[in-house]
């Protein structure tokens, strides 16, 4: 009897558990993404960022849950990437700055294709050209996000009080305004030569290999004499005071921080610096005009513009719900709207199709004006070459600046990495 | 009974034998192998023998590098442990604050490299820093000094150099356990304290001096944080050091090299160790014995 009594109450057991379970297998289980974002602390964009994914995070409660992981520090968080690729681990969203290095994600098994995704309508919703800047041998691995066009900044006030009503439009003009500028007490232009990229000395160098060299300037990198020119011109701004005596070995904080403490009159970096200046430093912003670099060669008035930030995300092949979901929240961000707010409220520009009349911001619409003026735009040096080129140009910069090696010796110090 | 010991000394053996597989023997055999070969971590590899090797030992920035280790080495077994030592010995005295100031030259140790390396790119800071400032006070005329290849190197150095609070403390302990009677002898006979400190406490400290400049110049020849975060191997790769280079190969997806400038890096590393131990232990046989 009490055998069979167990028996039954064990049999009913079974029954319930797979019951249960079977109700349990018909509930979506809830999907977790993780994102090491670039886009928190202090970056022009952490806030409008944050509060899409909560938003984000709010609509799919119960379905999809965005976490975001904190990386402030861009050189850091860029060294996290390749490690974790190199390691066949792919967080399931991040972010990269698209250029020749792209192609190793590209041919990762591990990140995910977009273009059946875009094939379905998706494509529409992106900038003309931008999809196939992102294309790499017919794979698009990548969604272009954020673009950049990095003029000139000039501080209109600090020209004034030198005696210069306008920003020089020729190299000629540079040199004559650069005289003036010095003689009030002003450095003439922010440079550096340290950081992975001598950023704001790469894109000055990019101007002038534009305006010298023209849009077919990178068709054999370094192998015409533009390059030799350019250096020249590069040269010429880190002589005679015409920078601070700390670019050379200086960061982007140096270099920004003489722009920000109106100590130097002209300064490059793109549109997400708005947020930077009008918060740190509203009078420099009030005085901010932007435009093309003074010409240095017959070519006048051309723009550097490239993709700043592309998209990408782990394949997740084994987890058709993680590849779903990881899409549906790359849409999201790239929503006409979204994209609209985060350019509003940090002054980046994006390669989505968004109402950019409700930008408010003076400087980040005169931003739009030099794109929209300039007579072409190309990308910048360190988008179309090899990573140890890029990490190179500053260290033959410091060995051109300091006057251990010519312009032609610069040149032939790039060219030898690039060619390896 | 014998068996059953060797058992156990097995059994004991086999955690750590297999720590050490895991952590030393594997990574390193990795290294060893991947240095042959052209990879960027993500498709497959190709064997390319010693093509690397021959790259990195023509290349004039890596026999730079290799130069700047050996000096940043010589610096931390020559600049660095002598004035650990003559700290430590002054501490040794007991003198007033001895404690205070003891701690004093440790806490830089607590804190973040990063931090500290930060705070001397500010110092040095051509145009604000507090030592163009501080110079400028006496008339001397202020440098870019991490700007300036004469200067970029060295002051690199004076910064890590500077802080001798680890090895003090190393050497501090090593002085109490030489018997006090020793002293109270050569007071006795009349000896100085220099020559106390001469022929009592540097023989009897001798053994962990050879390992405090062992690890001085084993950190010299692997040093990287300072000159990444301060000039980035800048001015014109003037301060590179071989652990710059081996991040710079990575982080160009070029695995093969940076795995073979990894093994140059040990294999240098090791006989410059090696070296400084047969030069420095001659005699610590006879120092031992005094003991």
């Amino acid at each position: 009897m009490k055998k069979s009594i167990f028996l039954v109450l064990a049999l009913s057991l079974v029954m319930a558990g797979s019951l249960f379970s079977g109700g349990q297998q018909d509930e979506v289980e809830e999907v977790t993404l993780k994102w090491p974002c670039i886009w928190v602390g202090e970056d022009s964009k952490a806030a409008a960022v944050a509060a899409l994914v909560d938003q984000f995070n709010a609509d799919n409660a119960g379905k999809i849950t965005i976490e975001i992981e904190a990386q402030p520090d861009y050189d850091g968080y860029r060294q996290k990437i390749r490690t974790s690729l190199t390691a066949g681990i792919v967080p399931d969203i991040f972010t990269v700055n698209h250029g020749p290095s792209s192609m190793e994600f590209y041919e990762s098994d591990l990140v995910m294709d977009f273009t059946d995704e875009l094939a379905k309508g998706w494509e529409k919703d992106f900038n003309e050209g931008t999809i196939s800047q992102a294309t790499m041998k017919g794979m698009i691995k990548s969604l272009p996000y954020e673009v950049a066009i990095t003029p000139v900044w000039y501080n209109m006030d600090l020209l004034k009080k030198a005696g210069v009503s306008d920003y020089p439009k020729t190299y000629a003009d540079f040199m004559d305004t650069a005289a003036k500028l010095k003689a009030a007490g002003i450095i003439p232009t922010s440079q550096m030569t340290g950081g992975s990229n001598a950023w704001t000395s790469m894109l000055w160098y990019s101007h002038f290999l534009a305006s010298i060299g023209g849009p077919d300037v990178y068709e054999k990198p370094f192998e015409s004499d533009a390059y030799v020119k350019a250096a020249e011109v590069l040269l010429a701004m880190y002589s005679d005071g015409n920078t601070s005596i700390d670019a050379i070995g200086g960061d982007a904080g140096v270099s920004g921080g003489h722009f920000l403490a109106a100590e130097s009159a002209m300064f490059i970096n793109g549109p997400w610096y708005i947020g930077r200046v009008r918060g740190d430093a509203p009078e420099v912003y009030a005085a901010t005009e932007v435009g093309p670099a003074p010409a240095a060669g017959k070519n006048k008035g051309a723009q550097i513009g490239f993709l700043q930030t592309n998209f990408m995300a782990a394949a997740n092949a084994d987890n058709p719900a993680k590849a779903a979901a990881a899409v549906k929240f790359i849409k999201w961000m790239t929503e006409a709207e979204n994209v609209a707010e985060i350019s509003k409220q940090a002054g980046s520009l994006f390669a989505i199709k968004y109402d950019s009349s409700t930008i408010s911001d003076p400087l980040q619409q005169k931003f739009i004006e030099a794109s929209n003026n300039a007579s072409f735009t190309i990308p910048h040096l360190a988008s179309v070459v090899a990573a140890d080129v890029v990490s190179e140009f500053g260290q033959a910069l410091g060995s051109m600046a300091l006057g251990e090696s010519t312009p032609e010796e610069f040149v032939e110090m790039l060219k030898k990495v690039n060619n390896q | 009974m014998k068996n059953n010991n060797i058992k156990m000394i097995l059994l004991f053996l086999v955690p750590v034998a297999f720590l050490y597989t895991c952590f030393f023997i594997y990574p390193l055999g990795f290294v060893l192998s991947t240095s042959l070969v052209k990879w960027n971590g993500i498709s497959s590899m190709k064997f390319v023998g010693i093509d690397n090797y021959k790259k990195l030992l023509t290349d004039k920035t890596f026999l730079l590098s290799i130069k700047n280790n050996i000096i940043w080495a010589l610096s931390g077994g020559f600049i660095q442990i002598p004035l650990a030592t003559l700290v430590a010995l002054i501490l040794a005295r007991k003198p007033r604050g001895w404690k205070m100031l003891r701690t004093i030259y440790f806490l830089p140790n607590i804190i973040s490299a990063v931090a500290i390396a930060m705070m001397w790119k500010a110092i040095y800071n051509p145009m604000y820093g507090f030592l163009n400032a501080f110079l400028e006070i006496f008339g001397i005329e202020g440098h870019n000094w991490l700007g300036e290849i004469g200067t970029a190197l060295p002051s690199i150095i004076a910064q890590t150099v500077l802080y001798i609070g680890y090895f003090m403390i190393i050497i501090l302990a090593a002085t109490t356990t030489i018997p006090k009677s020793f002293y109270e002898a050569a007071d006795i006979d009349g000896c100085s304290i220099l020559q106390q400190e001469w022929y009592i406490t540097l023989p009897m400290i001798r053994g962990i001096l050879v390992t405090a400049m062992t690890l001085a110049m084993a950190y010299g020849m692997r040093h990287f944080e300072a000159t990444f975060l301060m000039t980035n191997g800048g001015p014109a790769h003037s301060t590179s050091v071989m652990g710059l280079i081996l991040y710079n190969k990575m982080d160009a997806f070029r695995l093969g090299e940076a795995n073979a400038t990894g093994t140059i890096l040990i294999f240098l590393g090791t006989v410059v160790i090696v070296l400084i131990r047969k030069v420095l232990s001659r005699g610590d046989a006879g120092a031992d014995s005094v003991q």
